[in-house]
């Protein structure tokens, strides 16, 4: 047991930091993951939707974001984001250097990455639904609004959610290129971990080990939320 | 103008480490990647032991993967006196190592789905000419599953290309790391970006077209 | 005077250069059982999709219960003026698709009470009351809780049709109800739409059925290349016809 004693809870133990860490992970991929929706539910409205102009700017929003690396999106809204607030702070009459907090850059960044694939899932999802239910939608009476709450949204929402949860899994994953902004994600008090303590396999492993319990359970979750929301679909 | 112009230059020599990254990795992990696949049908342990494989290395962040080996591997004395040392305590090798075995359980899956989407009629037209089953591998299956999986694993190698960029946490300069480096001593931020951004988006267009053609003339139904 | 339940004047459609409708005009009065035929092509069944707007005619008017839709121009054509107005006109009318179009998410019941209860407003469990009483007309009294994707193409047009009663409809539009059934579930839907017209429906019928038009209708239309061609009894247009096209439309069809 003495081998495992670093991860321990007592005052010597990184047990608890882990798991506060653990947390912060958790709050920053949930946060981006929903700054994700609201981009890619943009995204998706732009393209099923929008003007010629609006169209063409959410196809170059999701040919870039999805190929470049997540991690250059990270620096440029960390190193450019503190720049543009400093810069900003500068006009308005204050001084001094401000900086984008680490939370809110990850935030942003993995949630603009997200959004990109996210757009995707949404647009393939609301382009599934048979053209005839909406139509039968259409002759009900049914306004763009009520028809998006009781039957489009619905029905899209079905079909996107395996696709979002592969989303949600990315997230969590790319959450930890957060901590090159100096957020103390899991990943961070990690390196803080192995670096103090000099035991670098035990702590990286523990974190693997972290990572896949966030994974394997919220795939659960998934899952189960796919489940319910597949009653009366046909078996394939 | 000039400072794009020099911008692009020095990224520009970070693009042979960025490609020789995903060129070797691609190819090393697609090799395992194959491997795993076919485990995963034999049942038993074998099949156990590669889905506990690609359970764990496509459920933890790569970053995390590079540094257990990049970090980590050197905690064991018996690591430190082995012969593969020499290669591990280099970041260039460890990053090769933890990219080639993230793709490979990424391409596993890959694989596995187009194993799983070959058609079984065509199975069961090579089997009533007669063909055992390697025959049936070698000259059906895996040439059908190659097809079904072609698409997917062309998104794989693009997933790859923007992981080389991991590469840079561990000091290695591809156009990431550069582009790092340049950001933080101009704090021109946008400008690097943006060349930064061009680069890949260039190799990651050049593959997308490379795997399309590639489709094409495989006779993929697309 | 009986009233007007649906009409239609002067409808002109064109997809591209084609044109579909070149002047329609009809009227519906309450009660009545309209069945319009025509060769594939023939504009049928855009005439009907024209009247929910599901396409909307270039010129010529649109009414419902004695209410004209309203346009304004926009552009070298025009749109309707009011979106309120034509929901409301949507919601007079009921529309059973040839591919039946149940909401695949909701079960029988949600199907049929989702339009009473969310564009019509009215209380849920009057609406589900309602829905079982109809349910229990088109013969699916025990089906209410299942999901569309359970049941036969027959059980499901039943369902559409029991969805589309739930409206309080002042007409009843059915795009070629049977056209999409294996021919042993025809029967079943065909059953349903003559008890229907004969408690006194207002309906309009695109259909192939032939025989089943000539019986339960009390009027036939055949229209032939966007115009009505042949209009009047069924005795006339199925037994008697004055245009050749018509006759030899129907001695065709008839026989088969």
């Amino acid at each position: 047991m003495t081998a495992l004693a670093p991860l321990g809870f007592g005052p010597e133990g990184w047990g608890a930091a882990l798991l506060l860490a653990t947390g912060m992970t958790l709050a920053v991929s949930v946060c981006a993951f929903f700054a994700g929706l609201v981009f890619g539910t943009m995204g998706a409205a732009a393209k099923l939707s929008g003007g010629p102009v609006l169209r063409s700017v959410a196809g170059a929003y999701t040919t870039i974001l999805r190929g470049i690396p997540d991690l250059l999106v990270i620096y440029l809204f960390y190193f450019g984001g503190s720049a543009a607030m400093t810069q900003i702070a500068t006009w308005l009459g204050g001084s001094g250097f401000f900086g984008l907090n680490g939370f809110m850059v990850g935030v942003l960044a993995v949630g603009i990455v997200s959004g990109a694939y996210q757009t995707e899932v949404l647009r393939g999802a609301y382009s599934a639904i048979p053209r005839g239910e909406i139509e039968a939608a259409r002759v009900a009476g049914m306004g763009p609004a009520l028809m998006l709450r009781r039957i489009t949204g619905p029905l899209a929402l079905r079909t996107a959610l395996p696709g979002m949860g592969n989303v949600w899994q990315m997230v969590l994953k790319e959450s930890a290129l957060i901590s090159v902004t100096g957020l103390v994600d899991l990943m961070r008090q990690t390196e803080v971990a192995a670096g103090s303590t000099r035991l670098p396999f035990l702590f990286y492993a523990t974190a693997a080990c972290l990572y896949l319990v966030l994974t394997t359970i919220s795939a659960t979750l998934f899952r189960g939320a796919e489940r319910s929301t597949r009653r009366g679909m046909a078996r394939a | 103008m000039a400072f794009i112009a020099d911008t692009l230059l020095q990224l520009l020599a970070g693009v042979p480490m960025t490609l020789e990254l995903t060129a070797i990795s691609v190819s090393a992990g697609a090799i395992l990647a194959g491997v795993l696949a076919l485990l995963t049908r034999l049942g038993g342990p074998a099949s156990w032991i590669a889905r506990g494989y690609i359970f764990v290395f496509r459920g933890s962040p790569l970053l995390v993967q590079i540094f257990l080996i990049y970090y980590g591997l050197g905690q064991f004395p018996a690591v430190r006196q082995s012969l593969f040392w020499p290669f591990l305590r280099q970041p260039w090798w460890c990053a090769l190592l933890a990219l080639s075995l993230n793709t490979a359980a990424y391409g596993a899956e890959v694989i596995r789905g187009g194993l799983l989407a070959v058609p079984k009629g065509q199975i069961e037209a090579g089997r009533v000419c007669g063909m055992s089953t390697f025959t049936l591998y070698r000259r059906v299956i895996l040439p059908l599953a190659l097809r079904q999986a072609l698409p997917a694993y062309g998104n794989e190698v693009i997933i790859m290309v923007k992981s080389t960029s991991l590469a840079s946490v561990i000091t290695l300069m591809e156009v990431t790391g550069i582009a790092k480096g340049i950001i933080s001593e101009t704090f021109r931020a946008l400008p690097v970006f943006a060349c930064a951004a061009a680069i890949y988006l260039a190799i990651n267009f050049t593959i997308a077209g490379a795997v399309r053609l590639l489709e094409r003339r495989l006779g993929v139904a697309s | 005077m009986t009233e007007i339940a649906v009409a239609v004047r002067g409808l002109e459609k064109r997809y591209g250069a084609m044109p579909v409708l070149r002047g329609v005009s009809l009227e519906a009065r309450t009660g009545e059982v309209i069945s319009i035929i025509g060769a594939s092509g023939s504009g049928k069944s855009t005439m009907l999709r024209c009247i929910p707007l599901l396409e909307v005619p270039e010129a010529g008017e649109v009414g419902v219960a004695g209410e004209w839709l309203r346009w304004r121009p926009k552009g070298t054509g025009r749109v309707p003026a009011d979106k309120a107005q034509v929901a409301a006109l949507r919601a007079r009318l009921g529309f059973v698709f040839q591919s039946f179009n149940l909401w695949s998410h909701r079960t029988v019941l949600g199907n049929v009470i989702e339009a009473p209860v969310h564009v019509q407003g009215r209380p849920r469990a009057e609406a589900i009351e309602e829905a079982e009483v109809l349910l229990a007309k088109v013969g699916l009294g025990d089906k209410r809780d299942s999901y569309p994707a359970q049941l036969s193409g027959g059980q499901q047009q039943r369902v559409a049709i029991a969805r589309a009663l739930a409206m309080r409809p002042a007409a009843l539009l059915l795009d070629e109800p049977t056209s999409a059934l294996d021919p042993e579930l025809v029967g079943e839907v065909l059953r349903v739409i003559r008890a229907l017209a004969e408690e006194g429906r207002t309906m309009l019928i695109v259909t192939h059925e032939m025989g089943f038009a000539r019986d339960v209708s009390s009027r036939a239309i055949f229209l032939h290349q966007g115009i009505i061609e042949e209009e009047g009894p069924p005795a006339q247009v199925f037994n008697d016809p004055i245009s050749d096209r018509c006759r030899q439309f129907v001695t065709s069809h008839l026989r088969r």
